[in-house]
């Protein structure tokens, strides 16, 4: 019973708050990756890698702006618009031409990318570990229980909801986002009603990527901005989201908390195999709910 | 008739190389090893290190006249390519040396290679102790530490120190497990007072380690050893910058003290973390140091890191062992190569020959704020001698018979 006493143990709050913040950057990358995979029908694989892009674009924009707060928070909105700058060029370019297609096509494609955004971030930025400083006005760390809870957690634990009601809002109130969702359920109809589908597209996907770029430039502070940063990002994302159901950005938060949650607490209940608990999360949830926890949008 | 005549000289020379075994009249080394991808921090300079060092060869006439030539292929990390990569490179580019590989299965693979096609192999950077424990053989040869190596090299330090409740952590895979059992293990049996409390495993490419470090901080360990790799390095650090978590608890990372690891974080990484590294430029202060950084700095714009030392090794080696063999003839490099000696910028190492592994001292530091550069450096340097930590020779036969 070592376990559950680990479980209810002063340490468990301090936990839950950290495995919260970490939802927050799993939120962001899989909410973008989500609205693609619904709107446009397009796994995009290459998302992981336009997170990264966005940690380095974050990367060269505060060292441009010489560091500090502002510096941040200028990359903040900066890191993003570069790389939705990016989608919109590979999604009028080249995605734009292939929605008639299979969807294997659109796979591949995305694929591609992938590995084109990897070398073209090495191209830029070689080969060399970036990294960012955290401004010092979240440096530091609050103590829970005698427990350090770092002061950027607690900024991340804000961001969190803020992004999520930003995008109900988009989403829900703007007309852009209800002709998406009507897009994402049937974008046949809604191109006969007279609708460009194909701006719709664009605005989606350039949004998806501003998510994605968003991830990356929060990141940065916590992490050793480098190559193949993107990788393991990806595969915990599409977990997300298909446990979440396909398409549903409250399945995506869902998800997130979910698998944010299970591995703070799994960490603490069994530190040698606090790996294994997110992932048994998502069989857990996928055996009861095939489909995911939320009805998806295919 | 002319051209014919031209033609069945070509035909008849074309039969004269290959039967000679040996093209042309250079050196011809064979580097397999990854340059695309996240490795590339390191293998760009085992590259930088190992060019550095053939060009001033070269330049002083080459070794026994013949000037050293090489070729690169990358294996993007994967063990298949780069065993494909390497027979290409035997059989179609005729190479006399092959080396490289920072991907210890690959290592094993074209070593396994090499043994068979009688081709001799510097491994640079590859840290698995079986290339040169276990699966040692008369054709692989080792230019940096292993995790054996470092384990028992970073106990030897630990050992004096007070620490009685240990906790270990790391990357879940081959490497992480060895370094950190590796140095507990050998902790352990030179200081029996000491105890595991528990250990934490995390998956390679973890990115945010906060969740595991005040998992730690709950179990109050008086000391804990750390074992990431590659990009792991700084994400821990900065972890443990952002909680505090070294100023808690002290912890130990091998290559913690690297300036691979220190460079990125600025003057931001945390002080006082405890690390071992093969190479600083800047220790030991002796002129040979001075003179490689020095060098190194002006060819390419930056510091060396560890990875510039094997690959200069790699190129001195090559260089001495055909020139004390008198002839470009491998077995008798390989003679040669046996318990050859030269100066390095480290000081005098040693190629043993009972395993075919370079004696290098292991350098033990602890991170902290220099007034000369940008980044965090080591200090309290403990320099540990080969022969204070390497396993004898004994145990490497007895390894081998297994």
């Amino acid at each position: 019973m070592g376990w559950l006493a680990n479980l209810v143990s002063t340490g468990t709050l301090s936990q839950v708050l950290v495995g919260l913040s970490r939802t927050t950057i799993l939120f962001i990358v899989s909410s973008g990756l989500t609205l693609i995979l619904g709107v446009l029908r397009i796994p995009n694989v290459a998302h992981g890698s336009l997170y990264m892009l966005g940690a380095f674009s974050a990367y060269t924009v505060i060292s441009l702006l010489g560091g500090g707060l502002s510096a941040f928070l200028a990359a903040l909105v900066i890191a993003p618009m570069i790389v939705a700058a990016f989608g919109f060029v590979l999604e009028r370019g080249f995605f734009s031409y292939l929605y008639d297609r299979e969807h294997l096509m659109l796979l591949l494609l995305t694929f591609s990318f992938a590995l084109i955004i990897g070398d073209l971030v090495k191209i830029v930025w070689g080969s060399e570990y970036r990294s960012v400083t955290v401004p010092e006005f979240f440096q530091g760390s609050a103590e829970i229980f005698g427990l350090p809870i770092p002061y950027y957690n607690l900024f991340l634990l804000l961001i969190g909801p803020f992004i999520a009601v930003f995008l109900w809002l988009v989403i829900n109130r703007t007309k852009m986002g209800k002709i998406a969702r009507a897009a994402a359920v049937d974008a046949e109809m809604v191109s006969a009603v007279g609708i460009n589908v194909g701006w719709v597209f664009a605005f989606t996907f350039v949004l998806g990527c501003f998510l994605a770029g968003l991830g990356g430039a929060l990141i940065a502070p916590m992490v050793n901005i480098s190559l193949g940063m993107d990788h393991s990002l990806i595969m915990e994302a599409f977990l997300i989201v298909i446990m979440g159901g396909l398409g549903n950005i409250w399945g995506a938060l869902l998800g997130s908390l979910i698998f944010g949650l299970t591995q703070s607490l799994g960490i603490l209940i069994w530190p040698q195999f606090g790996i294994v608990f997110p992932y048994l999360a998502v069989v857990v949830v996928l055996f009861f709910r095939p489909k995911g926890l939320l009805s998806p949008t295919w | 008739m002319k051209p014919i005549g031209a033609f069945l000289a070509g035909v008849v020379m074309v039969f004269c190389m290959a039967a000679s075994g040996v093209a042309g009249d250079t050196i011809k080394v064979g580097l397999v090893d990854t340059y695309t991808g996240p490795a590339t921090t390191f293998t760009n300079d085992v590259l930088d290190g190992f060019k550095l060092a053939v060009e001033k060869i070269n330049a002083k006439g080459g070794v026994l006249g013949r000037k050293i030539e090489y070729v690169t292929r990358d294996d993007k990390f994967k063990p298949d390519i780069g065993l494909t990569m390497a027979k290409e490179l035997i059989l179609k580019e005729n190479v006399d040396i092959l080396m490289g590989t920072i991907n210890s299965a690959t290592a094993l693979a074209v070593s396994d290679l090499c043994k068979k096609e009688k081709i001799p192999f510097l491994v640079t950077f590859s840290k698995s102790d079986k290339i040169t424990g276990e699966k040692g053989h008369r054709y692989v040869f080792s230019m940096n530490e292993n995790t054996e190596m470092v384990g028992r090299a970073a106990a030897t330090v630990l050992a004096r120190k007070p620490y009685v409740k240990y906790w270990i952590a790391g990357d879940d895979y081959e490497y992480g497990h060895a370094i950190a059992n590796g140095v507990f293990e050998h902790l352990k049996s030179m200081n029996p007072k000491v105890q595991l409390l528990g250990q934490s495993w995390w998956k390679v490419g973890e990115t945010d380690f906060t969740p595991y470090i005040t998992q730690i901080l709950a179990a109050k360990p008086d000391f804990v050893i750390v074992a990431t790799g590659g990009a792991g390095m700084v994400n821990f650090q900065k972890a443990a910058q952002s909680t505090g978590f070294h100023k808690r608890v002290p912890f130990y990372q091998h290559t913690a003290i690297e300036l691979s690891t220190l460079m990125p974080q600025g003057p931001n990484a945390p002080e006082g973390v405890y690390g071992t590294a093969n190479y600083l430029f800047y220790y030991p202060d002796s002129k040979e140091n001075k003179a490689f950084a020095d060098e190194f700095r002006k060819a390419y714009n930056r510091y060396p890191k560890s990875g510039a030392l094997y690959g200069y090794l790699a190129a001195e080696f090559i260089a001495k062992s055909f020139e004390k063999s008198g002839k470009i003839d491998r077995e008798k490099f390989i003679d040669a190569m046996e318990g050859m000696t030269l100066d390095s910028p480290v000081g005098k190492l040693e190629m043993r020959a009972c395993d075919h592994q370079v004696l290098l001292p292991v350098f033990f530091g602890v991170t902290k704020k220099s007034p000369q550069y940008e980044f965090l450096v080591a200090g309290d340097i403990v320099s540990v001698p080969a022969k204070e930590y390497m396993p004898s020779c004994e145990e490497i036969v007895k390894a081998r018979a297994r």
